[in-house]
């Protein structure tokens, strides 16, 4: 991360000096005033998931949503406590909905469940951020109503080849990362949990 | 349809919080305060990647990008008036969702390249911001394959929805 970081900024910067160095401070704040909103809208987004997050804690509805999902959840991350899978499945729940501002907060805490103290991810964490990176959304609705918006004969087409790329990038993304971790663990589940 | 999901959703958990005698108040008021929490936590490291995306974005330096990939994506079936998108796509969201809506403008909604563009968009996630953000409350610092594996299934993934477009 830090060596991309460097890089990305650094030349950006030189770009940027080399072309019109009095931008260059004002783009930075640019970034950092992006930044001020996006957090406000967060704070917004996340209070309200947070607090129907804690009803469901209460009446028990997250325990169900992770009984649901357990058969793909427990043999995808072998050896994660209940905690974790819980809140595993919370956030893949959110994330197939849609409900992306949802997913987020649960998949912090899910990220705080399956650390092991140390400074680098387990292996279980980086199968747990790939699926997150490569979507699991079964209806892209903001996609869909952008191009209603635009005036589209048929904005929905976009469904199926979306479900269909989603859920290939993710098959994509878990057999590569069960490929890469450590191999002094049991390795035969990958293709069979993928399966169900 | 869609757009029912969520008030639903929320309707259906309060309803049964209420009828489970649930303190809903004491939730929507613990909720308000965790986020605040959760937030300034996560702050720090959302301001720090869109520093580097704004410079990125607006230094010019993506269309270079983009120019240098553009052969390489005509090569896997991508339109190359789709690399600034893939470019900025797992940089940022609001960035590929104002870029999506240009590409709508330009090539009309109903072209290919708007349906591709729209598929990719809908099919992928904003990875570095995922990658900073999750891990923000840990104490996690080394992500060491995960960065290259979610770029790599999300490019892939963007070259199947080049592909599937062509006949669906």
């Amino acid at each position: 991360m830090n060596i991309v970081y460097f890089v990305m900024t650094i030349s950006s910067l030189i770009l940027i000096t080399a072309i019109a160095p009095e931008s260059a401070f004002s783009i930075m704040l640019g970034g950092t005033k992006t930044a001020i909103e996006l957090a406000i809208i967060l704070v917004s987004i996340y209070a309200i998931w947070l607090s129907v997050l804690k009803i469901m804690e209460k009446i028990g509805a997250n325990k169900l949503l992770y009984r649901m999902l357990r058969p793909v959840t427990k043999k995808l991350f072998k050896g994660e406590s209940d905690m974790a899978l819980q809140y595993i499945s919370l956030n893949f729940s959110a994330n197939l909905l849609g409900m992306g501002g949802a997913a987020t907060p649960l998949g912090i805490k899910a990220m705080e469940c399956m650390q092991d103290g140390t400074d680098k991810a387990t292996d279980n964490m980086i199968l747990f951020m790939v699926i997150n990176s490569t979507s699991i959304q079964l209806l892209p609705a903001t996609i869909i109503g952008m191009r209603a918006a635009a005036g589209s004969q048929s904005a929905s087409d976009i469904i199926l080849p979306s479900l269909v790329a989603t859920t290939l990038s993710t098959l994509i993304g878990v057999i590569l990362a069960k490929v890469f971790a450590k191999p002094n663990k049991p390795q035969s589940l990958p293709l069979r949990s993928l399966d169900e | 349809m869609s757009k029912y999901i969520i008030p639903v959703f929320i309707i259906l958990i309060v309803v049964v919080g209420f009828c489970k005698k649930v303190n809903v108040f004491d939730c929507f008021v613990d909720g308000a305060k965790e986020s605040i929490t959760l937030v300034l936590s996560i702050f720090p490291f959302v301001c720090a990647i869109l520093i580097a995306v704004e410079l990125f974005s607006l230094s010019g330096l993506n269309i270079y990008f983009s120019k240098i990939f553009a052969p390489l994506l005509r090569l896997v079936g991508i339109p190359e008036e789709l690399c600034e998108l893939l470019v900025i796509r797992p940089l940022s969201g609001n960035g590929s969702v104002a870029m999506l809506e240009n590409i709508y403008n330009t090539y009309g909604v109903d072209s290919y390249i708007s349906r591709c563009a729209s598929v990719i968009v809908g099919a992928s996630e904003t990875v570095f911001y995922i990658a900073t953000v999750y891990f923000s409350t840990t104490k996690v610092k080394k992500l060491r394959y995960g960065l290259p594996i979610s770029i790599f299934a999300c490019y892939a993934g963007a070259i199947i929805s080049c592909l599937l477009c062509r006949f669906m």
